[in-house]
């Protein structure tokens, strides 16, 4: 058996043969190497995402404790045991301003979140913005499709929250003492039972405004459609002052 | 003397980039003069480091000059030549994609011009940022010597924080508060990731919008419209006339939406005039005229389905003979040339060539006839102008089928034609004119006339009809009794199901010329077979 090829080797001999002085056309990237830096930016969209995440899940996880079959009810109970779901999740979460603005278009995004109901959605965005670190809170929604409900609840007092574009329903209810800027228009029941702070309007604002308000003041710069019931505090149309004042009557259509 | 310096330049260092960039289909880059926008009332600004023209690029040897003493020049070269390399194989990579990326940037900003600068500087900075991930390069540093405008130093605030370079903003800022924000909105945008770009161009806008508005008004306020872009502006030169075709036709696909494809061709209608797009002088080229976005929309779209049509043996078959004479132009074969009527000479406009016909002969051969396409436009059809009507598309389908296979197309637009809701073309091979009667939108009753349809048909031979309606036709059973005495292949294609329909399809189900097609969803229309008719292959057997 010595001496004698296997078939295989005599294959391979016959093959380098053949092969003598034809150029391999990818042999020049042999030492081709393909180095990928690592940026801050790949840190940024990472960490950024991880928050997105887990601000989804607090979202989510809201939902299910509190609109079990998709529903849910404005009431005054429901609005507080929502609230306080929402702020016990987003107490986990270490998250920036610009995190609050980006949940407000992934809500849009139904393959990212694939429920919005405006109520609980409102409340939570409320939450984010009350627990956040920064004082002041831009959120530029103006190409928001949807106006968010309840946007502003309990804005403790130190906090200003600044919102480009229209808000929904129910905007700065509760205030608590913080500013809030609406650049665009607001609906009905605006600053409905707010006890303290400032909620500026820059267009126009709906019907029950300041409804059951405790304190604080509202500023609107286009037109109120009708105000609440108030209790105490100051309403300006055009910086006018209309509440306290004798002319106007409750949802005046004006 | 010094252009050839930096020519020798770039020739020593391409074999390098092209490497680095995994040999991109691009040739040899140039150096010249790259005048910088002109634009009336307007002093000259900085000069442009680089021109992209149908893929050709050019290097401006001013703005090397001025580069001269901040950085070596082989450098300014090499990062330059990254920049432009990486817009053809990264961002924009496409036009459909630089379009998609203006027309996300419009929704934000409003203004055509503001969307135009948005987009394109977030197109440099992914552009850059690719490279600076990706490929070893003296971009950075490139960055640090650019002259910087207020919006110039907020991107280089952003490079300096998403790539980690020291581009010497840092230390120099004295800016508002309001910058620092925007750099951190900023620099939450995936660049890299293609698939997010759409929602990533929109953020990178919003975020912009505030300082580009200032920058406007500053502008303004100085009379002038500001310096170009350093690293070549991105317009529409950058792609070749193939690639703005494609990209249109990507571009109505994708978006199947009149009003945004319109929005966009009106915003870039200067540029796509320059290109050679207009309605005048043939397939779409042309100059001086409006460009038409509707029909251009129905042009492109309908670019993208093809429907199969089938020919009919026709008395044409023989061997090619001299019939006529044309002027010769450069390209034109030269054997074709008539030496006798061009006096010898090979001149553009003296010299002739023949213009060859094919003969009359004794076998048959398959051929496509000529088609009369008769377009519902009543008020129960979607006015093409306004949204996508797949009457008007399925029409521009079959058009284009017929015109594809040198047949000639006539159309019969109709409303209440007694009434004068009509509008006839004749038969031509101009596809302009045909969409133009096609997109044609009367919006009142339905009745067709008989009698305007007979001298379309009288005396033609071999003729396909292609009828595109919802059969809410006044008088349908004229129709009926019309289709039941012509021979020749009907195709009649009903937009949704209604009981006018039912009546038509029980009515000719008999006629074997006649196929009937429903279409539903955009999707149905390439289920349309022209000319389909059962006696088809007996006829050719028979012959």
């Amino acid at each position: 058996m010595k001496g004698t090829f296997s078939p295989k080797k005599r294959l391979a001999e016959t093959h380098e043969k053949e092969t003598q002085g034809v150029r391999n056309p990818f042999e020049e990237f042999q030492a081709f190497t393909f180095q990928e830096t690592t940026l801050p930016l790949d840190q940024i969209i990472e960490s950024t995402e991880l928050v997105m995440d887990q601000i989804r899940r607090g979202y989510e996880k809201l939902l299910e404790e509190e609109a079990k079959e998709l529903v849910w009810m404005v009431q005054y109970n429901t609005i507080i045991k929502a609230y306080e779901v929402a702020e016990k999740h987003v107490r986990e979460i270490d998250y920036s301003a610009e995190d609050i603005e980006d949940f407000c278009f992934a809500l849009e995004n139904t393959q990212k979140i694939p429920y919005f109901i405006p109520g609980p959605a409102g409340l939570y965005i409320s939450a984010l913005c009350n627990y956040a670190k920064e004082q002041e809170i831009l959120l530029k929604l103006s190409e928001l499709k949807t106006e968010i409900n309840l946007i502003g609840f309990r804005l403790p007092k130190g906090k200003r929250l600044v919102i480009e574009g229209d808000a929904g329903d129910f905007t700065g209810i509760g205030l608590e003492g913080g500013e809030l800027v609406v650049e665009g228009n607001t609906k009905n029941w605006t600053g409905a039972g707010m006890r303290g702070g400032k909620i500026l309007v820059k267009k126009n604002i709906g019907l029950h405004t300041g409804e059951w308000m405790m304190g604080g003041e509202i500023y609107v710069g286009g037109r109120i459609r009708g105000l609440g019931n108030i209790v105490e505090g100051k309403v300006f149309e055009r910086d006018k002052l209309v509440y306290p004042g004798k002319a106007r009557h409750p949802n005046l259509y004006y | 003397m010094e252009e050839k310096r930096y020519q020798a330049i770039i020739e020593k260092i391409w074999p390098r980039l092209k490497r680095k960039h995994l040999y991109p289909e691009i040739p040899i880059p140039k150096v010249g003069e790259v005048p910088p926008r002109d634009r009336e009332g307007e002093e000259k600004g900085e000069a442009v480091g680089l021109e992209m023209k149908q893929k050709q690029i050019t290097i401006n040897s001013t703005f090397l000059s001025n580069m001269k003493d901040k950085m070596a020049e082989e450098n300014v070269i090499e990062a330059l030549l990254d920049h432009g390399i990486t817009h053809y194989t990264f961002c924009p990579w496409d036009f459909h994609t630089h379009l998609m990326l203006y027309a996300e940037a419009k929704k934000i900003m409003g203004d055509k011009e503001m969307a135009k600068q948005a987009a394109n500087y977030f197109i440099d900075v992914t552009a850059d940022t690719y490279c600076v991930k990706k490929k070893f390069t003296e971009i950075p540093e490139l960055h640090r010597v650019l002259k910087k405008g207020v919006v110039e130093k907020i991107i280089a605030s952003l490079y300096e924080k998403i790539w980690g370079v020291n581009l010497g903003i840092l230390e120099a800022r004295t800016d508002k508060k309001g910058h620092e924000e925007v750099v951190r909105r900023l620099a939450r945008i995936p660049y890299l990731d293609r698939s997010r770009w759409s929602e990533s161009v929109k953020k990178f806008a919003r975020s912009l919008k505030p300082l580009l508005l200032e920058e406007q008004r500053e502008e303004e306020a100085m009379g002038g419209k500001g310096d170009s872009n350093p690293q070549g502006d991105h317009d529409l030169n950058y792609y070749s006339y193939e690639e703005i075709d494609q990209g249109l036709r990507d571009y109505a696909k994708k978006t199947m939406a009149l009003p945004e494809f319109k929005d966009i061709v009106e915003d870039f209608s200067e540029e796509l005039k320059e290109a050679g797009y207009g309605m005048e002088g043939g397939m779409g080229r042309g100059r001086g005229t409006p460009i038409d976005a509707d029909v251009l929309f129905y042009m492109k779209l309908a670019e993208s389905y093809s429907m199969p049509l089938k020919k009919v043996p026709m008395e044409e078959k023989g061997d090619l003979h001299p019939h006529s004479h044309s002027p010769w132009e450069v390209g034109s074969p030269f054997q074709d040339m008539d030496i006798w009527t061009s006096f010898g000479k090979i001149m553009p406009g003296i010299t002739q060539i023949w213009k060859k016909r094919e003969g009359k002969g004794r076998g048959k051969i398959d051929s496509t006839p000529d088609c009369l396409i008769a377009i519902d436009s009543s008020g129960s059809m979607i006015n093409p102008r306004k949204n996508l009507s797949y009457a008007v598309l399925g029409a521009a389908c079959a058009t284009n089928a017929y015109l594809r296979n040198d047949a000639k197309v006539a159309v019969y637009n109709f409303s209440d034609a007694p009434m004068g809701g009509k509008d006839i073309l004749h038969y031509t091979d101009n596809p302009a004119e045909i969409y133009q009667v096609l997109c044609k939108y009367f919006g009142g009753g339905t009745a067709l006339d008989m009698e305007d349809l007979v001298p379309l048909i009288q005396g033609r031979k071999n003729l396909d009809l292609f009828i595109i309606t919802d059969m809410k036709i006044t008088n349908l059973e004229a129709l009926i009794g019309f289709f039941g005495q012509i021979q020749n292949r009907v195709t009649a294609v009903h937009i949704g199901e209604n009981p006018y329909a039912a009546r038509f399809q029980r009515a000719v189900e008999r006629k074997r010329n006649i196929s009937i097609f429903t279409v539903k969803r955009k999707e149905d229309i390439p289920h349309i077979v022209l000319g389909k008719i059962g006696e088809y292959f007996c006829a050719t057997h028979k012959n």
